[in-house]
């Protein structure tokens, strides 16, 4: 690869789809050995930017050349010579071992009848122990916690060994350790130059403390490039994302971080769609906080009950601005609190129910719901096989098991619920495709 | 499922597969010996080492049995050309319908894809109904009935695929999608059989699933075309593992997610259809062999495969033997004896899987 061959050019791509324009005139070029971290609100493009790379997405306009050769002339095992993938999460069905699940990776280098080599083991327990997972290598997949597992999939994409490595929101899923574990390996990886990166990073405090450059998209169209000090701005984020932020510098990296104070617009809608609405989400205990922050990221009205005051629902669910019910701490719910509560089901054009923990406390919940069921369309995120989120007794089960008789829809996951939501919210004809990334086969 | 699966060492395993292989013979040779009741184990033992052996060991396969020596002739008749070809049909069906359900239970990334629960035998048989019904290529029955219990069950499985990739390719979706396709074939083979009486004693047949047909010409047209696309089938693990992420993982690693699951769509449907072809609807024995060979040897589609027909193989012949053993002389139905095992079993999936996962799109 010469060094003036850059790793990815990206010129003039545009992708509609249907009426909403995902990119627009997009231009990029990333040099070989760069970590960018590719930021922007939903909707604004940059999962469609990273399909586009992968080839997952043809551009409507434009080209994209991965080291020198156009995307669409390589074959998909080409592709997987030059990139590897990181997503947000993978489906995990089969309790494979650790090392072997890493070996798939191995798989642009095999023809059909090839079995594994001593090579592609070295390969893999090799990067096992860089991704720190070595001592789990024989470990099930399924055993492992949910920081561990990204790496894993980290490893999976390494073990391509290819130049070039995608990451889409690799640190949704992780606690503030697990993130900066896993970027800070990731940044090691290139600044040792055996990787270019392109990471989509929804935190901008984390993409200027990792990244070398950063590139703002807004609405398909590139609208900042440049290294951390030079992008983040105040002014940049009331425009990009509408949020109100002191930018402070770091005094000991000197490198700029954000404090978001509120939001400039309330709840400013994704690109191409109207603030639908409002979707009531019943939680409490941390359990719904990623599913509010999906919903408000998607552009949805978004409410929330009956939450205890300094619960992790609670505060997230002030921090982005989403009115809530909320009860003191610990106490079990008043009247008043479920008065509230029911007037905010109420007037909620759907329901999802997180998979909270139910205790004596906020049984309350579950039987305020029951009456609202049958009017507004309810979605229930099952609870998890392997542990009872049931406090009460059995109370708390019949409770869930009575809305599955009024006719709750039962759903996997949060992403599976706000699919659910969305096809409930929107007309027909609009299509229910995730913004930002086409509907999934 | 925890990592117990996988604490099963690579030795045990190896011990295990040994094992069954070794249980395997001995099942195949005492099976042949299953039926007649005064036929004793140890002539027919004698008449197959004589056969096999090319008449160097036993040269006088009745000695000593006390058969007289002028029906000894037929009761190598018996065993060589009844008993066993009946017991090699069943290890092929078995093998190829267990292999089926390895590779579909893959391509859908769910554990209840089961060629006859998704309808694709039900289409073979359609095929093969309307080849006798309107007596079309009857001169070359041998290749055209399998040619059409094909098409027939491909274009279940295509229909099936489109459906499987739309947004609502859940579970429940795509079970009732074959439960209906099912239905409305049986519908369309009754309104067949209604209107053209002649045909339909074989026709019923192939409702009813059974290994009556078997002689060594079957045998070998079966064997052939099980081997060729089976081992073309088995090829796939690899992708059928890394499809299990999800295409755009897969894509990503450099899997044609797209084209590799019409192709193992397409090789399912025909090994499918060769089940089909000569015995009929058999079902549950795609359904039930890939779980325990991942049960007991991981998830690894490339043993997955080869191993789900190994145990289809074995599953179909016990039927088969137990059939015998339990209604002697009588030719009830393979069908039954398969879904006596397949049915609870399949319910305790539905059960489990209710309680941990939905299959999603993408």
């Amino acid at each position: 690869m010469k060094a003036d061959v850059p790793a990815v050019k990206v010129a003039h791509v545009g992708v509609t789809f249907g009426t909403r324009v995902a990119l627009n005139d997009v231009d990029l070029r990333v040099d070989p050995g760069e970590f960018v971290a590719l930021t922007g609100p939903n909707g604004s493009g940059k999962t469609t930017l990273l399909r586009t790379l992968l080839g997952f997405q043809e551009p409507d306009e434009g080209t994209v050349e991965l080291f020198g050769s156009s995307v669409e002339s390589l074959s998909v095992r080409e592709r997987a010579r030059r990139v590897a993938w990181v997503p947000q999460s993978e489906p995990q069905r089969d309790d494979v071992p650790l090392v072997q699940y890493v070996l798939y990776g191995r798989y642009p280098f095999h023809g059909p009848l090839d079995r594994d080599t001593e090579r592609d083991r070295e390969v893999a327990m090799r990067i096992l122990e860089e991704v720190g997972l070595a001592d789990r290598a024989s470990d099930g997949i399924l055993s492992i916690s949910g920081g561990e597992r990204q790496r894993a999939i980290l490893a999976r994409a390494l073990a391509q060994e290819t130049p070039l490595l995608l990451l889409d929101e690799p640190t949704t899923h992780l606690d503030i350790g697990h993130q900066l574990d896993l970027l800070s390996r990731v940044r090691t990886l290139a600044r040792e130059g055996r990787v270019t990166v392109i990471a989509a990073l929804h935190d901008l405090n984390l993409a200027a403390r990792y990244a070398d450059r950063i590139v703002v998209l807004s609405r398909g169209r590139r609208v900042a490039d440049g290294g951390p000090r030079e992008v983040l701005s105040e002014d940049l984020l009331a425009r990009v994302w509408g949020v109100d932020a002191d930018l402070a510098v770091d005094t000991r990296s000197g490198l700029p971080y954000l404090l978001p104070r509120r939001l400039v617009v309330e709840n400013p809608p994704a690109s191409g769609s109207l603030a639908l609405g409002p979707v009531h989400v019943v939680g409490g205990g941390g359990a719904a906080a990623p599913l509010l922050r999906l919903l408000v990221d998607e552009g949805l009205r978004v409410t929330a009950g009956a939450l205890h005051l300094l619960d992790t629902d609670a505060e997230t669910a002030e921090s982005l601005g989403v009115v809530a019910a909320v009860e003191g701490p610990f106490a079990p719910l008043s009247p008043e609190t479920r008065a509230r509560h029911r007037v905010l089901l109420g007037e909620a054009k759907a329901i999802v129910v997180a998979p909270f923990a139910v205790g004596p406390s906020n049984l309350a919940n579950l039987e305020d719901l029951r009456a609202f069921v049958s009017r507004t369309p309810t979605i229930v995120i099952d609870a998890p096989a392997d542990r009872s989120l049931d406090f009460t007794g059995g109370a708390a089960t019949a409770a869930r098991e009575a809305l599955r008789a009024a006719g709750a829809t039962f759903v996997a996951d949060s992403t599976a619920a706000l699919r659910a939501v969305q096809s409930v919210l929107s007309p027909p004809t609009r299509g229910p495709g995730t913004v930002g990334a086409p509907p999934q086969g | 499922m925890r990592s117990r699966l996988t604490a099963v060492s690579r030795r045990r395993r190896g011990l295990l597969a040994v094992g069954l292989l070794g249980g395997g013979l001995v099942l195949v040779f005492l099976s042949t010996l299953i039926g007649l009741p005064d036929i004793a184990p140890r002539l027919g033992f004698q008449i197959l080492v004589h056969q096999l052996s090319g008449g160097r060991l036993f040269p006088a396969s009745c000695a000593g049995t006390g058969v007289a020596p002028g029906d000894c002739s037929k009761y190598t008749f018996i065993v060589w050309d009844l008993y066993l070809p009946e017991v090699l049909l069943a290890l092929i069906v078995g093998a190829s319908l267990g292999l089926a359900g390895g590779a579909l239970q893959g391509v859908f990334r769910n554990p209840l894809a089961d060629p006859f629960l998704l309808g694709i035998s039900s289409g073979g048989t359609l095929g093969a109904a309307i080849l006798y019904v309107y007596r079309i290529g009857e001169a070359n029955a041998e290749l055209f009935l399998p040619l059409f219990a094909f098409v027939g069950a491909i274009s279940t499985g295509l229909v099936i695929l489109a459906v499987a990739r739309g947004r609502y390719g859940s579970v429940e979706t795509l079970l009732l999608t074959g439960v209906a396709l099912a239905n409305l074939l049986s519908a369309v083979l009754s309104l067949v059989l209604l209107y053209n009486p002649i045909g339909s004693e074989q026709v019923t047949f192939w409702l009813l699933g059974g290994l009556q047909l078997a002689d060594w010409e079957v045998d070998g047209l079966a064997f052939g075309s099980v081997l060729v696309f089976g081992t073309v089938l088995c090829l796939y693990g690899r992708e059928l593992n890394l499809l299990q992420l999800g295409s755009d993982v897969a894509q990503s690693a450099g899997v044609d997610a797209p084209q590799v699951r019409l192709r193992v769509l397409l090789l399912s449907s025909l090994v499918t259809a060769v089940a089909v072809a000569f015995t009929g609807i058999i079902g549950f024995v795609g359904l039930v062999s890939p779980h325990i060979v991942r049960r007991l040897f991981g998830s690894d589609y490339r043993i997955v495969l080869p191993g789900a027909a190994v145990f289809g193989a074995l599953f179909l012949l016990s039927a088969s033997d137990i059939s015998y053993l339990a209604f002697p002389g009588s030719l009830l139905p393979l069908g039954i004896f398969t879904a006596f095992a397949g049915v609870p079993f399949f319910l305790y999936l539905l059960y489990r899987q209710r309680r941990s996962t939905t299959m999603g799109g993408g």
